[in-house]
C-alpha cells in the first residue's frame, strides 16, 4: 500500500525523489519522507501529504543518492515518527510490505540493546541491517537480513559508511529498477519515475539489486549474479495528469470512450462470429476439459468477477463460482486440474489474489490473470494473461478499469463459448456488434452528466441509499453502491432485487434513495414490481433505463436513461452512469473524491 | 514564446456537427482541426499552451490530456461565460507565468501549417502584430487595412469590399496587452472582442502592426467545408499500413493510403486514395471506398459498400450495399443496408434563416443516428443528431435534433 523510492546518479537526489513520491501519493497518503546521502545522512519527514513534507525540506539539499517513501499506515499510527525512512544509526530503510515476525526479531533486538521509536515493522528492518552490518558489508547485511525476515517487503537502503551505495531487495511486493541516463531509479511501481526514463528492469522476489552511480547489478538470495532483462513501459506518464479535469477520477470516467476500445483493440472478428485471444496459451482439449471456472478477486475487480460468472454461464456454458482471494486462501476450496481459475487484479499486486493464485499452482490447473498494468507479479504467477490496456487509473475508486476488467469477460465468455461449441456464431456476432457500438453508446451517456450532477445533488444528503438489480445488473448494482460508498462515505448497499424481501426491506423508510437498474432484459417485469415494493415503503425510486423505455416513468421518481442496446452490454452503460451519480454525489459533499479516507489504490497487503 | 489558443466556442454554423462537439474537434483527415494548431506550433518550436476551452470541453481534454502526446504543455483555462475574445484572452493570459514574454493568440477552428505564423514569430515587434492573408472573397471575415505595414483599421466582417486582406485571428501580443483590454468596451454583440481593443489602440496611435502569410490557413464556415479542407489535407497524406492491420492479399490499394493500428481490410475491396483508415475498423469483402476519404478509428463498413469523397468518423456502421459520396456522417451512426447518402450539384441549403449555395454536397449527419435499411437522404438534408430514421424512408427535408421519421 505504501510506496518507496530510490534515486542513484549524479543530480541533485531531493528533487528528484520528490517527484517521484508525488507521483506515488495515490498508493497511500498518511505520511512521507525522505533520506538524502551527501557524507552525512539526512532525514525528512512529516505526517500527511506529499506537501506536508514539502514544507519542512530546507530549500537545498546537496547529495546525489537518497531514498523517499510515501507511507499508508497498516502499523502504527499515522504521524512524523512513524512515517519512514527509518534509521539505525548509520543506516536507514524505507519498506513496503509487512513483516511478520517483527515482534520476535523486536524482542531480540532489543535484548541487543536496540532502541525502538516507533511503532512501526520497518524499525525492525533497519536496526536488524545495522546488526548484520557490525561483522559484514552493507550488500551481505542485508541478504544475511532477508533470510531472517519473514513477510512481505519491497525495501531500499542506504549507509552512511558506503556513500554511493543503495541496496534495494523484494519479497512478495512489487519493485522496479529505472535505467535512466548516468541515474538509476527504484520504486514500487513505474509511475514514479516514468518521466524520467522507461526502461526498466522488474526486479523478481527474493532478488537483491546493488546500485551505484556507475551500474546495477542484480543478486540472488545465494549472492550468485543473475542477468537481468531491460523492459519498456509504453505508457504515458503524463496520461496520469488530470488534464484539465476537477479530479482524476472524473478524467478516468470519460476516459473510457477511448479505454474500452483499447482493451477489445485488434480482438473481434465480427463476421466470423467470434474474438482473437491469441494470448491465451491454452490448447482446445484444455478449454473442452474445464469442468468449473473458479473467478478470484477483491473488491472492484470481485464485482466485475462477478459479472463474469454471470457471462460465463450464459455465453459458454461453464460452472463458475466466484470467490473473494481473502476468502478462497483460507478455505477448503475443491479443486483439481479441470478448475480454470482466472485472477482479477486492476494492479497485478493485490496481495490476497496473488497469495490465492499461488495457491492454486498446487492442482496444476490452468490460470488466467486479468490485469491492468504490464509487468506486475500477477503476470508472472498465473499462466496465461488478458490485459485491459486502459493506462494507468490514478483515482482510487476504479472506474475505467472495471468497464475494461468487464469487457476483457465479454471477450474470455465469447472466446470459451465458441471453442466450446456452446454459443453460436451468429449470437457471438450480436454481441460483438454491441461491444463495437459500446464506445459511442458510453459517449452518450456521459452526455447527460448535467442531468446526473442534478440527481445526484438531490440525495447527496441522504443517510442510505440502496441500488437494486437482476441478472448481469445484480453485479451493476453492487459495484454502484461500491463506488458511492467508496467517495461520498454515504452508507450504500447492493442487493438482486429479488432478495428485497428477504431482509432490506426493512430498512427503507420514507424518503430513502433506491437505485433500480432496470434496463430491458428478462427480469424487467419482475423489476418493475420491486420497484412498486420499494414505492409502497415510501422509497424514492431513481431508475436507470433504457432509452426507449416508456412504461418507467410511471413507477420512478426519476430516470436516468442509457442507449438501448444488446441486454448484456447495458449494464456497462448502467455502470458509467452510475459512476457519474457517485462522482457528483461525493462533489456536492466536498469529499476528496481521489484519495477517499483510509483506502488506497492498489492494496499490496492482506 | 508561449501560445494561447481560443477554443472555447460551438462554431454553430457548422451544427449539427457541432451539436455535440466544438468545431476546434471536428475531425478533418482523421485529426481534429485544433490538433494542426497545436502541431503547427509545436513545429515552430512553441511548446507551452494555454488552451481556452468551454463549450464541450471535455472532448478537447480527452483528446489533448496534458499534450504530452502532441509534443506539447497544455495548460487549461476554463471560460465559463462566453464574453468574446477579449475576455477569453485576458483570463488565458496569468496562465502564462510570469514574465515579459510577448505570445501568440490563436484561433482553434482554423487550420494552419507550420509557416503560416514562422514570419508572425520571427518579426513580431511593437506593441502588437495581426496575421493577415489574401483572399479574393472576403465576404464573412472581417478584413484589415494597412499601410507600410502598419495597421490603419480593423473591421469585422464589412459590407463593402474595402480590403483583400482577411484577419486571419492570429495575432502576436506584449504582455500589457492587458491593460488595454480592459479599456476594452462591450461591443453591440454583448462580447468583448479583440478587434476593438486593436482598433482603439490604431486609434490612439499605437505601433501596431501586420504581417501577411501566404500559406495555409483554412476556415470552415459551414459543416460541408469540411470536404475541401479533407481533400486538400489527404492530398499530402502517404501511403503507410500498420503493422498490426490486415489487408487481404486480393485487395486493391491505388495511390496514397494510411491504415491504422488492428484494422481489416477484407478480400476483394477497392480503396483509391488519398484515403485514411483509423484503427480497428473492419472493412468490406468488396468494399469500394474513392478520394478523398478519411475514415475514423473502430468504423464498420459491410460487403457491396461505396464510399466516396466523405469523412465518417469514430464507430461509425454501414451495413452492405450501401452508397455514401460527398458526406459527412457523424460519430457513431449506423445505417442498415441499402442506404443511400447522394450527393448533387447546387445544392441550396437552409441554415440559420439563410440560404446557402453550395457547388456540390451530399449529406450531413450529427452523432448517434440510427438509419433503417433502405434509406435515401437526399443531397444537401441536414440531419441533427441522435435522430432515428425507419426502414425504407426517403428523408428530403431537414431533420432536427432527436427527431423521428417513421
Amino acid at each position: 500500500m505504501c510506496g518507496i523510492v530510490g534515486y542513484v546518479g549524479h543530480e541533485a537526489a531531493c528533487p528528484l525523489i520528490m517527484d517521484c513520491l508525488r507521483r506515488l501519493e495515490y498508493r497511500g497518503y498518511d505520511s512521507a519522507g525522505l533520506s538524502v546521502l551527501n557524507g552525512d545522512l539526512q532525514t525528512y519527514k512529516a505526517a500527511g501529504s506529499i506537501e506536508n513534507l514539502a514544507e519542512v525540506l530546507p530549500a537545498e539539499i546537496d547529495g546525489n543518492i537518497g531514498v523517499g517513501h510515501t507511507r499508508w499506515a497498516t502499523h502504527g499510527v499515522p504521524n512524523d515518527v512513524n512515517a519512514h525512512p527509518h534509521c539505525s544509526s548509520d543506516i536507514v530503510v524505507v519498506h513496503n510490505g509487512i513483516i511478520e515476525n517483527y515482534l520476535k526479531l523486536k524482542e531480540w533486538l532489543e535484548d541487543e540493546g536496540y532502541e525502538f521509536v516507533s511503532d512501526t515493522d520497518t524499525e525492525v528492518i533497519a536496526h536488524l541491517v545495522h546488526f548484520n552490518s557490525n561483522s559484514l558489508d552493507l550488500f551481505e547485511a542485508v541478504r544475511k537480513s532477508m533470510a531472517m525476515l519473514e513477510g512481505s517487503y519491497a525495501i531500499a537502503v542506504m549507509s552512511k559508511k558506503y556513500p554511493d551505495t543503495l541496496i534495494a531487495a523484494r519479497k512478495d511486493s512489487p519493485l522496479i529498477v529505472g535505467i535512466g541516463d548516468n541515474a538509476f531509479f527504484t520504486s514500487s511501481d513505474a509511475t514514479a519515475f516514468v518521466a524520467h526514463t522507461r526502461d526498466v528492469i522488474f526486479v523478481d522476489d527474493r532478488e537483491i539489486v546493488k546500485i551505484t552511480p556507475e551500474k546495477v547489478e542484480f543478486y540472488d538470495m545465494d549472492g550468485r549474479v543473475l542477468e537481468k532483462e531491460v523492459s519498456t513501459i509504453d505508457w504515458d506518464v503524463e496520461a496520469a495528469e488530470k488534464s484539465g479535469y476537477a479530479h482524476f477520477m472524473l478524467k478516468e470516467i470519460h476516459e473510457q470512450t477511448r479505454s474500452l476500445q483499447k482493451t477489445f483493440a485488434g480482438k473481434l472478428a465480427e463476421l466470423e462470429g467470434n474474438v482473437r485471444l491469441t494470448e491465451l496459451n491454452l490448447t482446445d482439449e484444455q478449454i473442452r476439459n474445464i469442468g468449473r471456472v473458479e473467478i478470484i478477486a477483491c473488491g472492484t475487480s470481485w464485482n466485475a468477477g462477478l459479472f463474469g460468472k454471470y457471462l460465463l454461464e450464459t455465453l459458454a456454458g461453464m460452472h463458475t463460482d466466484v470467490s473473494a482471494a481473502s476468502e478462497f486462501r483460507y478455505r477448503d476450496p475443491v479443486m483439481d486440474e479441470n478448475v480454470l481459475t482466472i485472477a482479477i487484479t486492476q494492479s497485478g499486486e493485490t496481495a490476497d489474489t496473488l497469495a490465492a493464485i499461488r495457491n492454486v499452482v498446487q492442482y496444476e490447473s490452468s490460470t488466467i490473470a486479468i490485469t491492468n498494468v504490464v509487468g506486475s507479479t500477477i503476470t508472472r504467477e498465473a499462466e496465461n494473461v488478458v490485459y485491459t490496456h486502459a493506462g494507468p487509473e490514478i483515482g482510487v475508486a476504479a472506474t475505467k478499469t472495471f468497464t475494461a476488467q468487464l469487457i476483457a469477460l465479454y471477450l474470455l465468455a465469447i472466446y470459451m463459448g465458441r471453442k466450446r461449441n456452446y454459443l453460436l456464431p451468429d449470437e457471438a456476432k450480436d454481441v460483438i456488434k454491441a461491444l463495437k457500438e459500446l464506445p459511442g453508446h458510453v459517449q452518450q451517456v456521459l452526455n447527460q452528466r448535467d442531468q446526473i450532477r442534478k440527481n445526484a445533488a438531490l440525495y447527496a444528503d441522504c443517510r442510505d441509499y440502496y441500488f437494486i438489480g437482476r441478472g448481469l445488473n445484480y453485479p451493476a448494482a453492487l459495484e454502484a453502491a461500491l463506488k458511492l460508498k467508496e467517495i461520498s462515505y454515504i452508507h450504500a448497499e447492493g442487493y438482486a432485487a429479488g432478495e428485497l424481501k428477504h431482509g432490506p426491506l426493512a430498512l427503507l423508510e420514507t424518503g430513502t434513495p433506491v437505485v433500480a437498474i432496470v434496463t430491458k432484459n428478462r427480469t424487467y417485469e419482475k423489476m418493475l414490481s420491486n420497484i412498486k415494493e420499494v414505492k409502497a415503503r415510501g422509497a424514492e425510486v431513481i431508475a436507470v433505463a433504457d432509452e426507449g423505455d416508456r412504461e418507467i416513468g410511471k413507477y420512478a421518481d426519476l430516470v436516468i436513461r442509457v442507449p438501448s442496446t444488446n441486454p448484456l452490454l447495458s449494464p456497462v452503460l448502467s455502470s458509467v452512469a452510475l459512476q457519474l451519480l457517485a462522482y457528483y454525489t461525493a462533489l456536492e459533499k466536498g469529499c476528496e473524491i481521489d484519495k477517499p479516507r483510509n483506502l488506497a489504490k492498489s492494496v499490496t497487503v492482506e | 514564446m508561449k501560445a494561447i489558443v481560443l477554443a472555447a466556442g460551438e462554431g454553430v454554423r457548422c451544427a449539427p456537427l457541432t451539436n455535440t462537439r466544438s468545431k476546434v474537434m471536428l475531425p478533418v483527415a482523421n485529426r481534429p482541426i485544433l490538433e494542426y494548431v497545436i502541431s503547427a506550433l509545436v513545429d515552430n518550436g512553441i511548446e507551452d499552451v494555454v488552451l481556452v476551452v468551454g463549450y464541450e470541453k471535455e472532448k478537447v481534454m480527452n483528446y489533448f490530456g496534458d499534450g504530452n502526446d502532441f509534443g506539447a504543455r497544455i495548460t487549461y483555462v476554463d471560460q465559463t461565460s462566453q464574453l468574446g475574445t477579449a475576455h477569453a484572452i485576458s483570463q488565458a493570459i496569468p496562465a502564462l507565468g510570469d514574465g515579459n514574454e510577448s505570445f501568440l493568440v490563436l484561433n482553434g477552428d482554423n487550420i494552419i501549417e507550420k509557416e503560416t505564423i514562422s514570419k508572425l514569430i520571427a518579426n513580431h515587434a511593437g506593441d502588437a502584430t495581426v496575421l493577415t492573408t489574401p483572399r479574393e472573397k472576403v465576404c464573412g471575415y472581417g478584413v484589415v487595412m494597412s499601410s507600410e505595414g502598419r495597421v490603419k483599421g480593423i473591421f469585422e466582417k464589412p459590407k463593402r469590399q474595402i480590403s483583400h486582406m482577411v484577419n486571419t485571428g492570429i495575432y502576436a501580443f506584449n504582455r500589457d496587452i492587458i491593460a488595454e483590454i480592459d479599456k476594452t468596451e462591450i461591443s453591440e454583440r454583448g462580447e468583448y472582442e479583440i478587434t476593438h481593443t486593436l482598433q482603439n489602440m490604431v486609434k490612439m496611435d499605437r505601433d501596431v502592426r501586420v504581417i501577411v502569410t501566404k500559406n495555409l490557413w483554412m476556415d470552415s464556415v459551414y459543416a460541408w467545408d469540411l470536404l475541401d479542407i479533407n481533400a486538400r489535407l489527404l492530398a499530402d497524406c502517404e501511403s503507410n499500413i500498420s503493422d498490426t492491420s490486415v489487408v487481404d492479399e486480393s485487395v486493391t490499394l491505388i495511390g496514397n493510403v494510411e491504415i491504422g493500428d488492428n484494422t481489416v481490410i477484407r478480400p476483394g475491396s477497392y480503396i483509391v486514395g488519398p484515403v485514411k483508415v483509423g484503427d480497428n475498423c473492419d472493412i468490406g469483402p468488396q468494399v469500394t471506398i474513392l478520394p478523398s476519404t478519411s475514415i475514423g478509428d473502430n468504423v464498420s463498413l459491410g460487403p457491396y459498400t461505396y464510399i466516396l469523397n466523405s469523412i465518417l468518423m469514430d464507430n461509425v456502421r454501414v451495413e452492405s450495399h450501401s452508397h455514401v459520396s460527398e458526406s459527412i456522417i457523424g460519430f457513431n451512426c449506423n445505417f442498415g443496408p441499402y442506404s443511400i447518402c447522394e450527393a448533387d450539384t447546387d445544392v441550396k441549403i437552409e441554415i440559420e434563416d439563410e440560404l446557402v449555395s453550395v457547388d456540390k454536397t451530399g449529406v450531413i449527419v450529427g452523432d448517434d443516428c440510427r438509419f433503417g435499411s433502405r434509406i435515401l437522404v437526399e443531397a444537401g438534408i441536414l440531419v441533427g443528431n441522435n435522430c432515428t430514421v425507419r426502414s425504407g424512408t426517403k428523408v428530403d427535408r431537414q431533420m432536427p435534433v432527436n427527431s423521428t421519421v417513421l
